[in-house]
């Protein structure tokens, strides 16, 4: 039961984790994968993050772009679009929002 | 911010109240009014109460992710799941097809089937497990894919069709006059038919795989669909072409695994080459015309 529910609270953030990501600057799919896998709070796996980047794709919040790599074939490199920026910054501000508030209701709750 | 759509222009509120009806409509009818107040609110949070139609698209543009969580068209009672099993009646598409043959972005290797009941095979994810293509190597699988290449993949069903005629001109005459046409689980004749007969429904599968093929190859439309029929194509033409060798010989074990892996391992195939072109595509387009396709 607690897994489910940890569970459900990743779903609402595995967009912004994504999106909080590239806004360090652009990414390629297995890097993506790597970084956000020594988050074990987020238990992204690439089973999740690849369909999400497709979707993101889709939405044109991130945009991809083919690299030369310095070992083996080209990669494939993703970046925020302006879009995707926008709404990394209003999921950030709502984030920060709900986090307070949170946390403020655990203090009264102490 | 705003706290109704009321508060919207008539032009941007009809908008709004468009896209809500539109979004949950394929939702489940017992969460259908919660999704609708959630993005009801994400509305409200996201215009202002001069916001036009097209700051409304802009929205929603942003949104589409999120909604795309609740689009679940399980709704329809003609897609659904009878003992745990998925089932899907609705008209075949293309696109469908597509989506249960190839998505390598998703690990599951199966996948509920495009149209009737159980599952299809994702080539897409098996081929990424062998490590013959990357989950993103494309951003919309097939969409870059050259035309060429779609003429070249309908060159395989002509290719089989042509052995299959070739097979029965050069041996016909040595053929016994009857030929297995079933085989049981262990991989023995249990069914039998003329030879004419088994010539004609191998010839015609054979004929009907290359015209699907034709049609897919001169086709302009988006290119999953293409593939999707390719694939189909392939492996009506690769199941003839095995069936024809088959019905000669004395059976065996084998018999089941040969079929199986003509008929997959052809639409397989042609997924794949459609894919590897797709991405090439890509990466010409990014790294310029200097970039050669290596393995």
């Amino acid at each position: 039961m607690a897994e489910d529910r940890t569970a459900q609270i990743r779903r609402g953030v595995v967009e912004f984790a994504v999106l909080g990501l590239l806004a360090r600057g652009e990414r390629y799919g297995s890097q993506v994968v790597d970084e956000l896998a020594t988050q074990p709070a987020l238990a992204l796996t690439a089973g999740t993050v690849y369909p999400l980047l497709s979707r993101l794709l889709k939405a044109g919040l991130i945009a991809s772009t083919w690299q030369e790599s310095p070992v083996g074939p080209p990669r494939k490199y993703y970046r925020l679009t302006e879009a995707g920026r926008s709404a990394h910054a209003a999921q950030r501000a709502a984030w920060v929002a709900v986090r307070d508030a949170l946390d403020a209701l655990m203090e009264e709750s102490r | 911010m705003i706290t109704t759509l009321d508060q919207l222009s008539p032009d941007t509120r009809a908008a709004a109240q468009a896209w809500l009806d539109a979004s949950v409509a394929v939702v489940d009818a017992d969460v259908r009014e919660g999704v609708r107040d959630d993005l009801e609110i994400a509305l409200c949070e996201g215009l202002a109460a001069g916001a036009t139609p097209e700051d409304l698209a802009h929205l929603i543009t942003r949104l589409g992710p999120v909604t795309a969580e609740f689009d679940r068209s399980d709704a329809d009672p003609r897609v659904g799941r009878w003992f745990g099993i998925p089932y899907d009646v609705r008209p075949l598409t293309g696109e469908r097809l597509k989506d249960a043959l190839w998505d390598p972005a998703d690990p599951n290797l199966l996948k509920p089937k495009a149209f009737g009941a159980g599952w299809d095979l994702n080539f897409g994810a098996l081929f990424v497990r062998l490590g013959l293509i990357e989950p993103d190597a494309e951003d919309e699988p097939f969409t870059n894919t050259p035309h060429d290449a779609f003429v070249i993949a309908a060159g395989f069903p002509a290719l089989m069709a042509a052995a299959v005629v070739a097979h029965y001109v050069a041996r016909g005459r040595t053929l016994p006059a009857h030929l297995p046409h079933h085989w049981d689980a262990a991989g023995r004749p249990d069914a039998w038919t003329t030879k004419g007969r088994a010539a004609a429904l191998d010839i015609g599968v054979a004929t009907a795989a290359v015209g699907l093929a034709a049609a897919a190859a001169g086709s302009r439309t988006h290119g999953a669909g293409r593939a999707a029929r390719l694939a189909v194509a392939a492996a009506l033409a690769g199941g003839a072409a095995k069936t024809t060798v088959i019905r000669p010989l004395k059976g065996g074990w084998w018999v089941g695994p040969v079929l199986v892996g003509g008929i997959a391992g052809s639409a397989g195939a042609t997924l794949l080459g459609l894919a590897w072109a797709g991405r090439d595509a890509e990466r010409r387009r990014d790294l310029g015309s200097g970039y050669s396709a290596r393995p």
